[in-house]
């Protein structure tokens, strides 16, 4: 497991009490809730329950101006039409997974290469295509442009 | 050994013989092997039994020779789980009399006992109280399908105890096929409380709702529902008039004001009402009109425009509602609306605004009007100045909570909230305690400060958000001010620490929290030691949850035996080993040790530190209805065996 914060606490020796502070690392995992060492991630940190952290994230949302819809397009690889989502109206990477296995009558994931599932990927403001999933929710929701849902072997 | 009672009567017995005095409430006490007692104590008192370990039992040569039917009467008076547990270990025809009396039970972890064990002992039960997934399950890290699954209890409650009334689930997977179980088989079912569930849909509210003649509360608290609509209220038979709590705020769809307003104006007796976001200022009014006896109310949205009519109507209504103790809901509540509300703040013990984004300017004339107030949940943003308002006008307050409206991105805080606010309502409110307090940074110095004004704290939960933040006054860790929280802090029973802490701090733990029962760790501590401390020192420790902290194998193994202790340990994140799994398991039998990985473990190396770990005992053995990433060394890792057996 990689130790992506370059910073650790877990000395043997006595304490050190002029640590540098720590920037913590909110990087997202979403098939499994984040377990590596030292990460704490948007979902589980700090301790609140889900239906606070829906409540602050819309809220957060509303703060930043996301009151109107968010519409971008979707492709699937290989079908010329493709189809627009409103990504406002979803909480998260999961609900926007379940939305469009639903929409393309297929199973759609995130993250991990697999022979079997579509993956999706997204097209950033910088125009680089990119896997879905490692950033942070609202991060996402600033630099998406546009959706596909790849075939596996192309990843 | 028997406790001396001041107020009783001792008569002493003579084999074959008893007094007793039906009129007064009786409590049995044994003292092995001989003299036997009875104590006559008035009534009312509270007392408790003196138990007897199960060691005496085989000490025990004879019975009483009480007439069940005697002891039966007598038992009705026994309420307490914890005196009926002592009272059943006596001998053999005290514990028969006993389990076929007991109409509460209560199973803190479902896995620690089979359904149909539980089912077969008491047949009489009226009410079951379960627990399923670890508490850390609140938090988002236990994946989802690990377990908890309410089938397999309703089940058995089903087939061996039909005269089941209520059931109080939390954190359990409740389907709909359990609901339209629990409808179809327990005739006079009457109470229905799913705290943290999932895995059901409105489909199986309204199953519950058309069957139970008799329904007295339904209340859903913080559940996941899959919401297909808001039909399932209407439902409700024309016929049903028993309602006393009703709790849907955990739903997102719309259910028709009418239904609403129909069940309403036939629940003479509803005494809690909560309602979901999606029900409208403007049918709130009309709602309350309906239900003036309310004594708990959650409100829907409060952020409707109304017009000055439709205000003043609103106002007359809360006005109307003598009886109000508890407010809560109130999302989005503007600020201009708030003054709706001061009418029912004198008589308000309990106000949850947790959901309420208004600022603090808004909520000081709320909070200085609620000077009953005993329970407190507000966000943040009430600010150290707001709390200074707490800590002047709610002189009964005995649970704060505060929570991070800078949750969704650590960076932003420009909430004027500090540890200053805390050490107010410490300095205040002198039956403070309860504390759960997330904050950016805290100083030892306030902790010391607040231990030395509330010795009598019960529960501290401290979460300072910012992992291995220092003293940021002293830049030192926040050993010292756990020190004087647990030193101080006598009956402490639960603590959540958070910080940058050595394993200094516990040790200080496990020297002083000896009444500690649960514990609360996260990104803490230096090693190993740090656990040793915990499980050698704290007698009372029940449970134990940790999560990224950096010790391992060495105190775990070495205090095994204190684990039997222990209702659960969780550790997540931290350094134990793959192979230090496998030597505990076998070691400890009555413990359930169980790895949850999502990568396979069959190719793993011992030495491989596991992603979480959930230790529990049970007398029930290994699981059944593990998925493919729980694993335990009974399973054979192999094969992958993990068969569901649930629906």
């Amino acid at each position: 497991m990689e130790n992506s914060n370059s910073y650790s606490p877990y000395s043997s020796s006595s304490v050190d009490s002029t640590k540098p502070s720590l920037s913590v690392n909110l990087s997202l995992s979403l098939t499994f809730p984040s377990t590596s060492s030292q990460r704490a991630t948007s979902q589980d940190w700090p301790p609140i329950k889900p239906r606070l952290r829906d409540t602050l994230k819309s809220l957060r949302l509303r703060q930043r101006g996301y009151n109107t819809a968010l519409f971008i397009k979707v492709y699937m690889e290989g079908v010329p039409i493709g189809r627009k989502l409103d990504l406002s109206t979803f909480s998260g990477y999961e609900s926007l997974l379940e939305n469009l296995s639903g929409m393309f009558d297929t199973s759609v994931i995130c993250g991990n290469r697999d022979r079997k599932h579509h993956v999706l990927t997204y097209q950033d403001k910088d125009g680089d295509w990119m896997m879905v999933g490692d950033i942070p929710w609202d991060m996402f929701l600033e630099t998406v442009r546009r959706l596909k849902i790849t075939r596996p072997e192309r990843c | 050994i028997a406790g001396v009672l001041t107020w009783a009567t001792l008569l002493k017995v003579s084999h074959g013989h008893c007094l007793l005095c039906f009129s007064c409430l009786v409590t049995l006490v044994f003292v092995s092997p001989l003299p036997q007692f009875i104590y006559i104590i008035p009534k009312p008192s509270s007392f408790r039994l003196r138990s007897l370990t199960s060691n005496h039992i085989s000490n025990l040569s004879m019975d009483l020779r009480l007439p069940s039917k005697v002891l039966e009467h007598i038992l009705s008076f026994v309420d307490s789980n914890e005196d009926r547990n002592s009272v059943s270990l006596v001998c053999k025809s005290w514990f028969e009399t006993e389990r076929r009396t007991r109409k509460r039970v209560f199973v803190r972890n479902c896995y620690a006992v089979t359904p149909e064990a539980v089912a077969r002992r008491f047949p009489e039960t009226r009410s079951l109280t379960l627990k399923g997934k670890p508490h850390f399950a609140d938090y988002n890290l236990v994946p989802d399908g690990w377990g908890g699954y309410a089938w397999p209890w309703i089940e058995a409650m089903a087939a061996k105890c039909p005269s089941l009334e209520e059931l109080r689930l939390k954190r359990m997977v409740v389907t709909d096929e359990c609901l339209e179980k629990i409808a179809a088989s327990f005739k006079d079912f009457k109470v229905l409380v799913l705290t943290s569930c999932e895995g059901f849909s409105t489909d199986g509210l309204a199953a519950i709702a058309v069957a139970c003649r008799n329904l007295r509360e339904l209340e859903l608290r913080e559940c996941i529902v899959e919401d297909i609509g808001g039909d399932w209220l209407s439902y409700f038979p024309e016929t049903l008039t028993s309602l006393v709590s009703l709790d849907f705020s955990c739903l997102d769809s719309e259910v028709k004001l009418s239904d609403l307003e129909r069940l309403l104006s036939r629940s003479p007796n509803l005494k809690s009402l909560k309602l979901n976001r999606a029900v409208s200022l403007d049918a709130l009014g009309s709602l309350l009109r309906l239900a003036p006896q309310l004594v708990e109310l959650g409100t829907g949205s409060f952020s409707d425009k109304l017009d000055q009519e439709a205000v003043a109507k609103l106002s007359q209504a809360f006005s109307e509602l003598k009886e109000l103790k508890s407010l809560s809901g109130l999302w989005d509540v503007l600020p201009e609306y708030i003054p709706l509300l001061y009418s029912v703040c004198p008589g308000l013990t309990s106000l949850n605004l947790s959901y309420a984004t208004v600022q603090m300017s808004d909520l000081v004339e709320l909070i200085t009007g609620c000077s009953n107030l005993q329970k407190l949940w507000v966000m943040d943003l009430i600010e150290d100045k707001g709390l200074e308002v707490v800590a002047s006008s709610c002189k009964e307050l005995r649970e704060l909570r505060v929570f991070p409206s800078g949750a969704e991105g650590l960076n932003d805080t420009n909430v004027a909230m500090t540890e200053q606010g805390l050490v107010s309502v410490s300095e205040g409110c002198p039956n403070l305690e309860s504390v759960l307090y997330f904050c950016v940074q805290f100083t030892n110095a306030a902790m010391v400060t607040i231990a030395r004004n509330r010795p009598n704290l019960t529960c501290f939960r401290l979460c300072v958000m910012e992992p291995f933040a220092p003293d940021h006054k002293t830049q030192q860790p926040l050993d010292e001010g756990f020190k004087a929280i647990v030193e101080r802090c006598k009956d402490l029973q639960r603590l959540s620490v958070s910080g940058l802490l050595t394993d200094k701090a516990f040790e200080y733990i496990g020297t002083h929290g000896k009444k500690l029962r649960m514990l609360s760790i996260a990104f803490a501590g230096d090693s190993d030691l740090m656990l040793h401390h915990l499980l050698s020192g704290c007698e009372s420790l029940n449970k134990l949850e940790i999560r990224d902290c950096p010790f391992g194998d060495t105190a775990l193994l070495e205090n095994a035996a204190k684990l039997e202790t222990m209702r659960s340990l969780w550790m997540s994140s931290c350094c134990v080993s793959f192979g230090a799994c496998k030597l505990l398991s076998p070691k400890m039998p009555k413990l359930n040790v169980e790895v949850i990985d999502e990568h396979p473990l069959e190719t793993r190396p011992d030495s491989s530190p596991v992603e979480r770990i959930y230790i529990y005992r049970t007398l029930a053995g290994p699981r059944l209805d593990m998925p493919e990433f729980v694993w335990t060394i009974q399973k054979n890792p192999e094969i992958g065996v993990s068969h569901l057996a649930i629906k």
